[in-house]
């Protein structure tokens, strides 16, 4: 193999490994086309304004919900604490959420969580169940093994196949509504933390290794849009909290079409280094976003 | 046909008495098939004979007022057992042998009864306690499959993409021993019922044997009076107590339930409910029974008053886990002591952790429940358990008492840790302490450990159950005598308030 040789092989390794990631470049690229942002951020409003705001700046909810599509909407609602603690997803963001869905056309709207604490105590205390329900979803249980369907993740690294709800398997348009909240085990949690709770087995998630167990179930499904509340922020004793201290009150919302890049601005606004967060960094490494936010268009909103 | 000299239309007592008991064991029988989640459920348990007596130490003597004014009423009127038994055997049968003379036998399971609680031996007590007996029956036996129905159900509607209009029922933690001893308790009960009235009350129940203590010099009584005995032999046959002699003329009054069957069926209106004209008066025989009677009822008091010698947790042994009792339990000498095993509390947890013991709290608290955290964990805001039990082995407890109430003690063992074990994140017990008593701090690189704090431990379980290690690296251990929680830091004060200024993007 001569120097020419070499430079030719190196150069059509590297173009190569670029066409890898390419699918993903490319399905980024056509917001971009269409001359709409991937990411916006707004501040100083109330939940719901800040997300009219927000999917308006998105290019409306009709950009990700079509007439006649069943929507699951994926709130965090994994603990037995009322909306002032911070601990859940906040229920006024999901109401206007699920009423966004319908109003675009949605047939139906679905909302479930595995939930940590007792499931019935979790979905009535959070303050969710009721604001589904007032936004004309329909809240479905996730609290026995019977809800979950066996599906292989070909490219998990440690993570090669989970169980996952039957309603987000069937459902055309999926939505991720988590809340930012400090995490003991997995330092922050946010978008692909949230996914958790749509699988059943989540202990095996600790067995194997938190953080890369996060970025391999995110391969699954990616959301078509993923809305992370900050209103009110947990900033430490998280995910759980133990009195409304913990919470600062924040006001500030992101919506993202990347659910990695939807991760890495939350994690800026938390305080951290998105790179210092394992599941965001070996997410983006896996392809299943970017953390490169400029490269989503970025609408920045403030009230 | 004896029947047709009865005047009719005017003897209905008997059946009025009949469809209120029946009214009565509905009740119970819903409450124990329905009681979940910690739903607020009327007290109805509190009507009853052995959770007053435990209760209260006064309950015994109120039992025994009852019986000097109106005999073993209680046991038709009140007693759900009681009143399947009669139901069953109207249904099969309904029709006895004749009089038959009261077994002693009654006497000395009383006295052993008596003695065995006395002595902290809750096996027995709890065997024969027709109120535990009735609540075992339905949370075993019907509650069950009631329960797989209604999942089934749920089951077609959610196929069909309908959630939430009948909501999933939760089981109750099944325990074969407990299954079987109870099938197999009612399947011969069932059957000796069919042929004979109320086999229980008769000649096994301690409650039934200790108001008959006192029945015999009841005001109110089922007597014979007057002339208008045929010896047609009605009464005999009709009574489900077979305590009806017609040869002596006479109503064995410490059996006599005062069901007013044999009142309704007398043709001619021999049989009377009538008051005062004490049949015994100050006999001996009397005297003696109304001696041991009230024996009974002050052995009865101070089985309720009896001290609570549990020894603190400093005294227990370190290694080795100790079984953990209900929160409002208070220690473990308050539970095991006036527990029934009623499985009151079995079914009403949301979370499905308490499950009857089989020898944890050993052989003489056989049933009496203990927290299983390998089902779940006890959630911080729920007193649900409390709510439910009627004996005072557990509660009454205020959710605000309860959050700061310490049941038990983790304990960690960090060389399991899957942190120090593999070098990878977790945080799993962390996550769900509703105190962070565990709580991260750094470990190598940007990992974090769990730390305990046992001063703000709970002894929930939430971190044993979320614990992924195999073995668990956290573990609890019960209190002998439940303890209290420092107030956790930052509790009652407001959160920060500092909305986001601008983006750091």
């Amino acid at each position: 193999m001569d120097r020419r040789e070499f430079l030719r092989r190196t150069a059509a390794l590297g173009l190569g490994g670029a066409a890898l990631l390419l699918p993903g470049g490319v399905r980024r690229s056509f917001g971009a086309l269409r001359g709409l942002p991937g990411l916006a951020a707004v501040r100083g409003g109330e939940p719901g304004e800040m997300f009219d705001r927000g999917v308006a700046a998105l290019g409306g909810m009709e950009r990700f919900v079509k007439k006649g599509q069943t929507v699951v909407i994926k709130p965090n609602m994994s603990w037995d604490v009322p909306p002032e603690r911070g601990g859940n997803t906040n229920p006024a963001l999901v109401e206007r959420i699920v009423r966004r869905c319908l109003e675009a056309g949605a047939s139906k709207v679905y909302a479930f969580d595995h939930t940590c604490d007792s499931w019935r105590n979790c979905y009535r205390n959070s303050g969710v169940e009721e604001a589904v329900k007032k936004g004309g979803g329909v809240v479905a249980p996730a609290d026995s093994s019977g809800y979950y369907q066996k599906v292989s993740l070909p490219g998990g690294r440690a993570l090669k196949e989970t169980s996952v709800h039957e309603l987000l398997m069937e459902c055309d348009v999926f939505i991720n509504v988590p809340v930012l909240k400090h995490h003991g085990g997995a330092g922050i949690t946010m978008g692909m933390k949230n996914l958790m709770g749509t699988v059943w087995n989540r202990g095996e998630f600790h067995s194997k290794g938190l953080h890369q167990c996060i970025a391999d179930v995110s391969l699954f499904r990616r959301p078509a849009l993923t809305v992370i509340d900050a209103y009110r922020m947990m900033t430490h004793n998280g995910p759980r909290g133990t009195s409304e201290r913990d919470v600062t009150v924040l006001k500030a919302q992101i919506l993202s079409t990347d659910i990695v890049a939807g991760d890495a601005a939350a994690a800026k606004i938390f305080g951290t280094d998105p790179k210092n967060v394992q599941y965001i960094r070996s997410a983006a490494e896996m392809g299943v976003g970017t953390m490169d936010l400029e490269s989503l268009g970025v609408e920045r909103i403030a009230l | 046909m004896p029947s047709d000299k009865r005047p009719s239309g005017r003897r209905t007592a008997g059946r009025i008495r009949h469809f209120l008991a029946l009214a009565v064991a509905f009740l119970f029988l819903a409450w124990f098939l329905l009681l979940a989640g910690g739903r607020t459920t009327p007290r109805l348990p509190f009507l009853q004979a052995v959770p007053s007596v435990l209760r209260w130490w006064g309950g015994a003597a109120i039992l025994a007022l009852s019986a000097l004014l109106a005999g073993r009423a209680y046991c038709s009127f009140l007693c759900p057992l009681g009143t399947f038994q009669e139901a069953l055997w109207r249904a099969g049968r309904g029709r006895s042998a004749g009089y038959a003379p009261g077994s002693p036998l009654r006497y000395w399971i009383l006295v052993l009864v008596l003695a065995a609680g006395a002595a902290g031996f809750m096996a027995l007590p709890a065997a024969l306690d027709p109120y535990a007996i009735f609540g075992r029956g339905v949370t075993q036996l019907l509650r069950p499959p009631l329960s797989g129905g209604i999942d089934r159900l749920a089951g077609v509607l959610e196929s069909r993409g309908i959630y939430g209009v009948i909501p999933r029922a939760w089981q109750v933690p099944f325990v074969p021993l407990l299954f079987w001893t109870t099938a197999v308790f009612f399947l011969l009960l069932a059957l000796w019922s069919f042929r004979k009235g109320r086999p229980f009350c008769g000649s096994l129940c301690p409650v039934g044997t200790f108001l008959g203590l006192f029945s015999r010099s009841s005001l109110l009584s089922v007597r014979f009076s007057g002339e208008g005995c045929t010896g047609c032999g009605e009464c005999e046959t009709v009574c489900p107590q077979e305590c009806i002699s017609l040869t002596e003329g006479r109503v064995d009054a410490d059996r006599c339930v005062l069901c007013l069957r044999c009142v309704d069926s007398c043709p001619g209106g021999a049989l009377s409910l009538s008051f005062g004209g004490k049949e015994e008066g100050l006999s001996r025989r009397g005297m003696l029974r109304t001696a041991l009677g009230g024996a009974a009822a002050l052995g009865a008091a101070l089985w309720a008053l009896k001290g609570d010698t549990t020894l603190p947790a400093a005294a227990w042994p370190r290694e080795g886990k100790n079984p953990v009792s209900p929160p409002g339990s208070k220690s473990r000498g308050n539970f095991t002591k006036k527990c029934v095993a009623c499985t009151a509390c079995v079914a009403a947890c949301p979370a499905g952790i308490i499950r009857p013991s089989l020898g944890e709290w050993g052989a003489a608290g056989l049933f009496q429940p203990v927290l299983d955290y390998r089902r779940g964990y006890c959630q911080y805001e729920c007193t649900a358990c409390a709510k439910a039990c009627p004996t005072g082995a557990i509660g009454p407890l205020e959710p605000e008492e309860k959050k700061l109430l310490s049941i038990g003690k983790a304990r960690f063992v960090r060389r399991n840790c899957i942190v120090r074990r593999f070098g990878t994140a977790c945080g799993a017990c962390s996550e769900h302490c509703p105190t962070q008593a565990m709580r991260m701090v750094p470990f190598r690189g940007s990992l974090t450990i769990p730390e305990l704090d046992p001063s703000i431990c709970l002894g929930c379980g939430a971190c044993e159950h979320a614990c992924p290690a195999q073995p668990k690296a956290v573990t609890v251990s019960g209190l002998g005598v439940h303890g209290k929680i420092r107030p956790l830091s930052g509790a009652g004060e407001g959160p920060v308030v500092a909305p986001l200024e601008e983006f750091p993007f």
